[in-house]
């Protein structure tokens, strides 16, 4: 059990990276980013060809790959975003299908369509705590989401940076007022949630691998996260997170933990557990369609 | 002088023409999946067939043509439909993947095409198609060598099963719940897993809860390798017999050696250096042009391709001439030898081998010929 409640809440880790950035370029631009889980499969595919170059852990990639994100984001906004900024939302919506579609193609191009492996944040082994075997991997992805999440929230809440970002996701109309650049605020946007999102795909590309393939997957689940959790929220993505987690490890695990349960193997199966995910959503539509947190919505004069 | 120079003008002009008029064209579509989540397998499978083409029996001018069939189940039905009526095709190479061949059997049937695939999975042959030729040992037979090792040798009964839901997996699960129950075992835990899935912890501790003393598993290359790391990383001791995919050197590649420590595989083939003069030479050629040893469907490819070839340097000029000679001779392989039971199946060998944890190569434990089905 205490294995599972780790892999519940290192994979919440991920997810969470993954939400979030999603919610930021939603906050600030009002349009859903459908590139996001194009991101992940970059960033992984980064750290696995650094990772074989260099023969260093991912904790040392990291800093590159995150670099690189920023490029790649920013890039991705100033060709997705920047053209279409004065059209309706669902023209950014749109091209970003476009722009995922490119980077899936040129990675494979790039990369080739074989999974590839990133090595592990510190290392792949693991440790006994009173029987229970820990892996490193897993924990190392919840100390390293936890420092991304805590050091956004400093850039966000401490920095001239970070109050000129939320000043944007709030209302972009007085942020141009108030002489804030939105176009440049929109461009870091992207920059910060790809380089969350290739940290993201620097972890998964070490516990699950990566191909170029992966992208639309991620992107469902970002999606599904964002929206349970709350749509427009940071805090509802986390949440988010934790939510799709669950149903991926904890649901299925059931008949293992609650024996009475065991003769139901079929409906707890990891395809069945899908479906309850996907059946859960649904209900928080129907009954709570803003999400868990509520919507964060941009306020207009 | 300038007789001279006629006549050897006239001869060298009747010796090319005769080269030409020996020389056969043949377009060779090589229908694949070389993107998506069998893109390792369908490497292989390439790697394989653009060997078979280089190596190509003498007066063969050859014209292959490559074309993915991705992961959906009509992909390689689309693709045969738009080569089936070229001109110079008399057979086409289909992909590893099952789902797509049954889906492409049909359109075989209807233009009478030979399709030559290194699937397992067993309905491919059970439809009663005759241009069906399958290049890998049937899984009703493969499975046969699966279990016998497990049972007769490592004297394991209790077995988990994990399987990929897709048509492969669950044509392997088949067999191999049948067969450990035959020979007096038992399925204690069995679960079907999405080819697509990736977190599979939930499944392990169903495994662990189910106390198996061996975990037996059929799944594809990325699959099976996410599912070897996460029982080593797992702590899980548990031996394991898997299917083919994780004796392959690139599902290998994914994994460190120690994650393999106990791991065996049933697979179709084996090549190794010194068994004949045309296996050495298929070796040395495959590891020079693709940087790795073959794995079995590059084997099976290989072997499979080079026979539907020697039919045309034996004189097949149509499509029902290489189903004739695929139906009514053998071949003798770089891995085994071909030949067709009646119903398309031309394989009937299987080999186990183990990674020792030291090493991503196995070694070749046991081999199984002329295996029949339980």
């Amino acid at each position: 059990m205490i294995q599972l409640l780790l892999n519940a809440l290192s994979l919440t880790a991920a997810y969470s990276l993954l939400a979030m950035g999603f919610v930021l370029v939603l906050n600030a631009t009002g349009a859903v980013n459908l590139a996001h889980g194009s991101f992940v499969i970059v960033g992984g595919l980064i750290a696995a060809a650094l990772g074989s170059w260099l023969n260093l852990p991912g904790a040392a990639l990291l800093p590159v790959v995150m670099a690189g994100m920023v490029l790649i984001g920013g890039g991705l906004a100033l060709i997705a975003y920047y053209p279409l900024r004065d059209r309706p939302a669902v023209s950014v919506f749109i091209s970003t299908i476009s722009m995922g579609a490119i980077l899936e193609t040129a990675s494979r191009l790039l990369f080739g369509p074989s999974p590839r492996v990133a090595p592990p944040i510190i290392s792949s082994g693991s440790f006994q705590v009173g029987g229970v075997t820990v892996g490193i991997q897993a924990v190392s992805m919840i100390v390293l989401a936890v420092l991304l999440v805590g050091a956004q929230y400093v850039i966000l809440s401490r920095t001239t940076l970070g109050k000129r970002l939320r000043a944007v996701a709030e209302d972009r109309e007085i942020a141009t007022t108030l002489g804030i650049n939105v176009n440049t605020m929109i461009l870091v946007t992207f920059g910060i949630a790809a380089a969350l999102a290739g940290s993201a795909g620097l972890m998964f590309a070490n516990t699950f691998y990566i191909t170029p393939g992966d992208g639309e997957a991620y992107m469902i689940k970002t999606y599904v996260a964002a929206t349970m959790g709350g749509w427009g929220s940071l805090r509802g993505a986390v949440a988010g997170a934790l939510i799709v987690s669950i149903f991926e490890v904890l649901v299925p695990s059931l008949p293992v933990v609650i024996p009475v349960m065991a003769g139901a193997q079929s409906l707890f199966s990891p395809t069945a557990s899908t479906i309850w995910l996907y059946l859960a959503f649904l209900i928080v539509l129907f009954f709570r369609p803003q999400g868990l947190f509520g919507e964060a919505v941009q306020q207009r004069a | 002088m300038k007789a001279i120079g006629a006549a050897a003008f006239a001869i060298s002009a009747i010796y090319s023409w005769s080269a030409c008029a020996q020389e056969v064209n043949l377009t060779v579509p090589i229908i694949v999946p070389i993107t998506g989540l069998l893109a390792l397998e369908g490497t292989s499978q390439l790697n394989g067939a653009n060997l078979a083409v280089a190596h190509a029996p003498a007066g063969l001018k050859i014209k292959s043509q490559v074309i993915d069939s991705g992961t959906a189940a009509e992909g390689g039905a689309n693709a045969l439909e738009r080569v089936a009526t070229a001109k110079d095709v008399d057979f086409v190479v289909a992909p590893l993947f099952g789902t797509q061949v049954l889906a492409m059997l049909p359109t075989a049937l209807d233009y009478k095409m030979p399709i030559l695939a290194p699937t397992g999975t067993g309905p491919v042959t059970e439809q009663g198609n005759p241009y069906m030729f399958r290049l890998y040992p049937n899984d009703a037979i493969s499975k046969v060598a699966h279990i016998r090792y497990v049972v007769d040798d490592l004297k394991l009964k209790k077995a988990a099963i994990l399987y990929n839901t897709t048509g492969y997996g669950q044509s392997g699960f088949k067999f191999m719940s049948e067969y450990i129950t035959k020979l007096g075992g038992e399925v204690v835990f069995s679960e079907g897993i999405d080819l697509s899935t990736k977190e599979i912890s939930a499944t392990l501790a169903k495994v662990q809860a189910a106390k198996p003393d061996v975990i037996l598993v059929q799944m594809h290359s990325a699959s099976i390798a996410m599912v070897v790391k996460q029982i080593a990383a797992s702590g899980i001791k548990t031996p394991v017999v898997g299917n083919t995919t994780i004796a392959m050197p690139a599902t290998a590649s994914l994994l460190q050696p120690s994650d393999l420590k106990g791991v065996c595989a049933e697979s179709a083939s084996w090549v190794e250096k010194g068994k004949s003069p045309a296996s050495d030479k298929f070796l040395e050629d495959y590891i020079a042009k693709f940087g790795a040893p073959p794995d079995a469907y590059a084997i099976q490819q290989y072997d499979g391709l080079m026979m539907a070839l020697t039919a045309v340097k034996s004189g097949a000029r149509s499509a029902e001439d290489v189903r004739k000679y695929m139906s009514s001779n053998s071949y003798e392989g770089v891995a085994m030898t071909y030949k067709s039971d009646g119903k398309g199946n031309l394989a009937h060998s299987v080999v186990i081998v183990c990674y020792d944890g030291t090493s991503l190569t196995p070694k070749l434990v046991k081999r199984y010929d002329d295996i029949a089905a339980f």
